[in-house]
């Protein structure tokens, strides 16, 4: 059975934006998006909305293909939307959750070929596509990743295939002399590795980033102009979206697009309001929440006067958060600007900025949506896509595995869930061969005859 | 040099489990086949314990049997003690296990052969298979005599260059006393340019029971109900059979003390074994070398026979020199007063790099020439009978100019095992294991007749006799899946019954989803594994192929894109690219042909 393949068809920029879904699920695939009734008929264009949840996502021209006159030569569905990365990211996330798969560098016109929509002369082209997608994702994998990224996926690997190889051992066992495993020793470790692949999906989550937003908290002593900063972001790009008021009546959020993405901008201002003594511990107390649900902090200085003790305590509480932080020192048309007395800032990026002349927001803005474009370039949103939809899956298998832990179904149940999200990361964390669990078995246990 | 003149089909070398499979599924198959062998009184012979079965073994052993292989009836007429392992775990890891008697299982081995049509069996031994053309075409024997042939199995097992260690006393042998092949082994590696590599294998030593003191032992007594090993044994039969009991020991520090001080006495400390041996077979001065903190390990005593006090010793495999060995002996609480009769061995052989073999177990190099069991890195009875049965099937449907009967990974322990060897190759002696398998659930002891019998009634392999039984019972089990229940169903089922479909069934419901979900998997990798890489077409030539799965293709030359895929390290991107390559290879030859 073939898979049922997605992918951004259409290159970056533009105002629309093409997504195609090619294989025998395609239409049923596209009906978890529209209304039940929708009638899709082939080869004519079809306006309708597609939702996500109840909301409407977008709407969009959608084409139906009816296999073999399609360029797949499959059953294809095409999507024309609006060209917002949210809304392409979203739809794709929606449909590979429905059970679409995200289609590898060069699937498509593979399927043409096989399909004997593609002559001879054009394979070579795709030969060529399939073989740099290849080593680019030999590199991907090659490639150190984010230290505490790869240390948290060598966690997950060692786990489960230690876990694997205490059960396979028991299995395997003909001396039947090996006490059983207890139960609630594999529970830890499966609760672990879930706990493991909640932090990656967090990382990963592209879906999430592109449909929340992503958070950035605006921290820094009062007077140090976060409240014309915001302004300042807000007013540059006039696109608010929504204007909502926080969580608490004193914090402002503001969501504003830059470049395309959703920007949650949140301001702990109002402080001032409170007794003296009061208002600075509300303060740092506020500054803490918004940080530790931020996933960038912008920690703003006032270059033109000298760092004050509040600012201080401020940045021991930043550096706490071990979050994405920039430095950016404000008022810079007041005075030239320093590198701020506070310690380890070395490694932080700084940005020079004056609120009042509107100088150095370019560069913020690019500093800041840096990470978004990098996984916004085609290829490398689907990457993270699979990668993010592998994560996923593991943990449902994992999921799975404690329902069965539950009913005591027995080592070899288990250890077809473990296998199984083994082999769901399996792009992710390397293959786990039966050779390499065996490896594990003669290196812990003293087996055999 | 006499000239034998009958023109033989397939020509075995060696009597051993993977040599008796061969030769007795090729002349069923109806080729004409000699089977030789240097001593026909170790026909079948077990070298090692005198049990068949085992954990995943169990499982070869059914599928053998349902494929129409002998291992598994003459395991029960040989029969002294069965026991189900694993039944403290699910049904999909149970596996039975059987102790034989090893005279009796050798000699009814050496009758069923005697008694084949199409089979010929000659004492003598081969010195060099004879090729033309790259090509075999006959064997010369030490004799100076000339078989002809069109094929010819090697199961050579520990025999090929045999070298036996006791301490650092060194002596040629395949098996203590049987003198090892040295000439074919020079005549494959130089001449014919087979990949010739270097294993190790051990046993242990045998104990008189006069003297055992019993009550110092945990009694395994033989299960009682029993289950038969083969499919067409009648259990009510069998289970008036008289049966012998095993016994569990264990190490002590004595022992641990006696191998500490003499590592540099045994062959495999003392530097004269340089070869990689089973990990899952250690020898008890390997275990206390790994593993310091384990101050007791199990033994397990075997009976040899019904006829003989010999015990063997499972867990004792050593190369210790013969004074540590008796004292190694005394130090087991039980074998104070036992002694010794047979001393506990290394033994070195040659084994052929199995990546130069097709998945229908012939070579690559010389087109004719297959290999089973030990000489292609196995060790096991039970995995060398599977080789040398499928072997024996795909040299006769070779002369018979018919496809090879490949089984896939989802079908059998067999296929896995094959699938393994031929493109991953070995770097110890592979033995198999339940964690081997990636649809574990699927490959069954309580179902390797439905899973394989219907190949052996298409291929022949099978008494048709069995049938329409098998069609009953198929269709029983069908019915009982589905939760139906049906009345009486009589005689007419033997030698299946009316409980096993229900056990079948019961087995089946608790494993549904995940039998479904193997199964999807399986028939995914079935898909990739129907794309065959058509002749002509060098997969390691592709452009756009990371460097080192270029290689690694170059070595294997997989069969089928499947194959490929299974290669380690070969990515998904260049299965994408050789699914490609292979379409545009297949559009130009036909655009060829027309021209």
């Amino acid at each position: 059975m073939q898979s049922t393949i997605c992918a951004k068809a259409s290159g970056q920029g533009g105002a629309v934006a093409l997504v195609r879904l090619s294989g025998p699920d395609a239409l049923v695939l596209t009906h978890t998006l529209t209304a039940k009734t929708l009638i899709l008929e082939p080869r004519r264009q079809t306006f309708c909305s597609l939702y996500d949840g109840k909301s409407v996502l977008d709407k969009a021209l959608v084409t139906y293909f009816r296999a073999p006159h399609s360029f797949t030569g499959e059953d294809v569905v095409e999507f024309a939307l609006h060209a917002s990365p949210y809304i392409v990211g979203r739809l794709l996330e929606l449909l590979c959750r429905a059970g679409a798969v995200p289609a590898k560098r060069g699937e498509f016109s593979q399927r043409a070929f096989l399909n004997g929509k593609m002559d001879l002369v054009e394979a070579q082209g795709l030969c060529d596509l399939i073989a740099s997608g290849n080593k680019a994702a030999h590199r991907v994998a090659m490639a150190s990743l984010d230290g505490k990224l790869s240390e948290k996926l060598g966690e997950v690997k060692t786990k489960l295939t230690d876990l694997l190889a205490q059960i396979e051992v028991r299995l395997d066992d003909a001396d039947e002399e090996m006490p059983p495993l207890c139960s609630d020793s594999i529970r830890q470790t499966i609760e672990d590795v879930l706990t493991s692949i909640k932090t990656l999906t967090d990382t990963f989550s592209v879906g999430r980033l592109m449909k929340d937003g992503l958070k950035v908290a605006l921290v820094g002593a009062p007077n140090s102009g976060k409240s014309s900063l915001l302004n300042a972001l807000v007013g540059f790009d006039r696109a608010i979206v929504t204007d909502q008021s926080g969580t608490t009546r004193d914090t402002v959020e503001e969501a504003i697009e830059i470049n395309g993405h959703k920007i949650v901008l949140t301001d702990t201002a109002g402080i001032r309001s409170h007794a003296l003594d009061l208002a600075e511990q509300e303060g740092i107390r506020r500054s803490r929440r918004a940080m530790e649900k931020a996933d960038v902090i912008l920690f703003v200085l006032d270059a033109s006067r000298e760092i004050i003790t509040e600012e201080q305590a401020l940045w021991t509480d930043i550096q706490k958060q071990q979050k994405r932080t920039i430095l950016v020192l404000n008022k810079c048309d007041k005075a030239p600007a320093p590198v701020p007395a506070l310690e380890n800032t070395a490694t932080y990026t700084r940005v020079v900025v004056s609120c009042k002349k509107g100088e150095g927001m370019d560069e913020l803005k690019k500093v800041l949506t840096a990470p978004l474009q990098a996984v916004a370039t085609d290829g490398l949103l689907i990457s993270h896509l699979r990668h993010y939809e592998e994560l996923l899956r593991a943990q449902t298998e994992l999921e799975g595995a404690l329902l069965q832990i539950d009913q005591k179904a027995g080592g070899e149940i288990y250890a077809e869930h473990i296998r199984g999200a083994l082999a769901h990361l399996k792009d992710l964390l390397g293959e786990v061969t039966p050779d390499d669990v065996l490896d594990v078995i003669f290196s812990k246990f003293c087996v055999g005859k | 040099m006499f000239v034998c003149s009958k023109q033989y089909d397939v020509i075995v070398v060696g009597g051993g489990h993977a040599g008796c499979e061969a030769a007795l599924a090729a002349a069923k198959l109806g080729a004409c086949t000699l089977l030789l062998t240097q001593n026909l009184d170790t026909i079948a012979q077990m070298s090692c314990n005198p049990s068949i079965g085992g954990i995943a073994k169990g499982q070869i052993v059914r599928e053998i049997d349902a494929l129409g292989g002998a291992m598994g009836r003459v395991t029960d007429r040989a029969a002294l003690h069965y026991h189900m392992l694993n039944t403290g775990k699910g049904p999909a890891v149970h596996s039975p296990r059987v102790q034989c008697d090893k005279k009796i299982y050798q000699f009814t081995f050496k009758h069923l052969l005697e008694l084949q049509p199409n089979l010929d069996i000659m004492q003598d031994e081969v010195v060099r298979v004879t090729t033309a053309n790259g090509a075999v075409n006959g064997v010369d024997t030490l004799r100076d005599t000339h078989y002809q042939t069109k094929t010819v199995i090697l199961t050579t097992g520990t025999f090929l260059g045999g070298t036996i260690h006791i301490g650092t006393v060194m002596t040629p042998g395949g098996r203590y006393n049987d003198m090892p092949a040295v000439l074919l082994s020079k005549n494959l590696s130089e001449e014919l340019g087979l990949h010739l590599m270097r294993f190790k294998t051990g046993t242990p030593m045998r104990i008189n029971a006069r003297g055992l003191d019993y009550s110092k032992f945990r009694l395994q007594p033989s299960d009682n109900p029993l289950q038969p090993i083969s499919h067409f044994t009648d259990e009510r039969e069998q289970q008036k059979r008289k049966f012998l009991s095993c016994y569990i020991t264990h190490t002590t520090l004595a022992t641990d003390k006696i191998l500490r001080e003499n590592f540099q006495r045994s062959a495999m400390y003392g530097g004269n074994i340089h070869s990689q041996g089973p990990r899952y077979c250690p020898s008890v001065e390997d275990k206390i070398k790994k593993f310091p903190e384990v101050t007791s390990h199990p033994l397990f005593l075997e009976p040899e026979g019904a006829h003989t006090e010999e015990y063997y010793i499972q867990g004792f495999s050593t190369s210790m020199p013969e004074d540590v060995q008796r004292a190694l002996i005394a130090s087991v609480p039980g074998m104070e007063n036992a002694s010794i009769t047979r001393v506990g061995y290394a033994v070195e052989y040659d084994c052929a790099d199995p990546k130069d073999l097709y998945p229908h177990l012939e070579s690559k190099i010389v087109s004719g020439l297959f290999c089973a069991g030990q000489i292609n890195g196995t060790t096991g009875y039970e995995e060398a009978g599977g080789q040398g049965l499928m072997a024996g099937i795909n040299a006769a449907l070779r002369v018979q100019e018919k496809e090879p009967f490949v089984l896939r990974r989802d079908e059998a322990y067999i296929g896995v095992l094959i699938d393994d060897l031929v493109t991953k190759g070995v770097n110890e002696p592979y033995r198999m294991f339940t964690s081997r398998a990636e649809y574990r659930i699927l490959l069954r002891n309580d179902n390797a007749d439905l899973r394989l019998m219907p190949h052996a009634f298409a291929l022949g392999l099978l008494d048709k006799k069995y049938q329409s039984a098998f069609e009953k019972y198929r269709a029983l089990t069908e019915t009982l899946k589905k939760g139906a229940d049906t009345g009486e169903v009589g005689e007419t089922l033997r030698p299946w019954s009316l409980e096993k479909a229900r056990a079948h069934a019961d087995i089946h419901r608790k494993y549904e989803g995940y039998y479904e979900r193997n199964q999807k998997e399986a028939e995914k990798l079935a898909e990739v594994d129907a794309i065959k890489i058509p002749e002509g077409f060098d997969p390691s030539s592709v452009r756009g192929l990371l460097f080192e799965s270029a290689q690694k293709l170059r070595i294997v030359k997989p069969q089928t894109l499947g194959q490929a895929s299974r290669i380690p390290g070969v990515t998904p991107s260049d299965i994408q690219l050789l699914a490609v390559h292979i379409e545009r290879f297949r559009r130009l030859k036909r655009v060829q042909k027309t021209a």
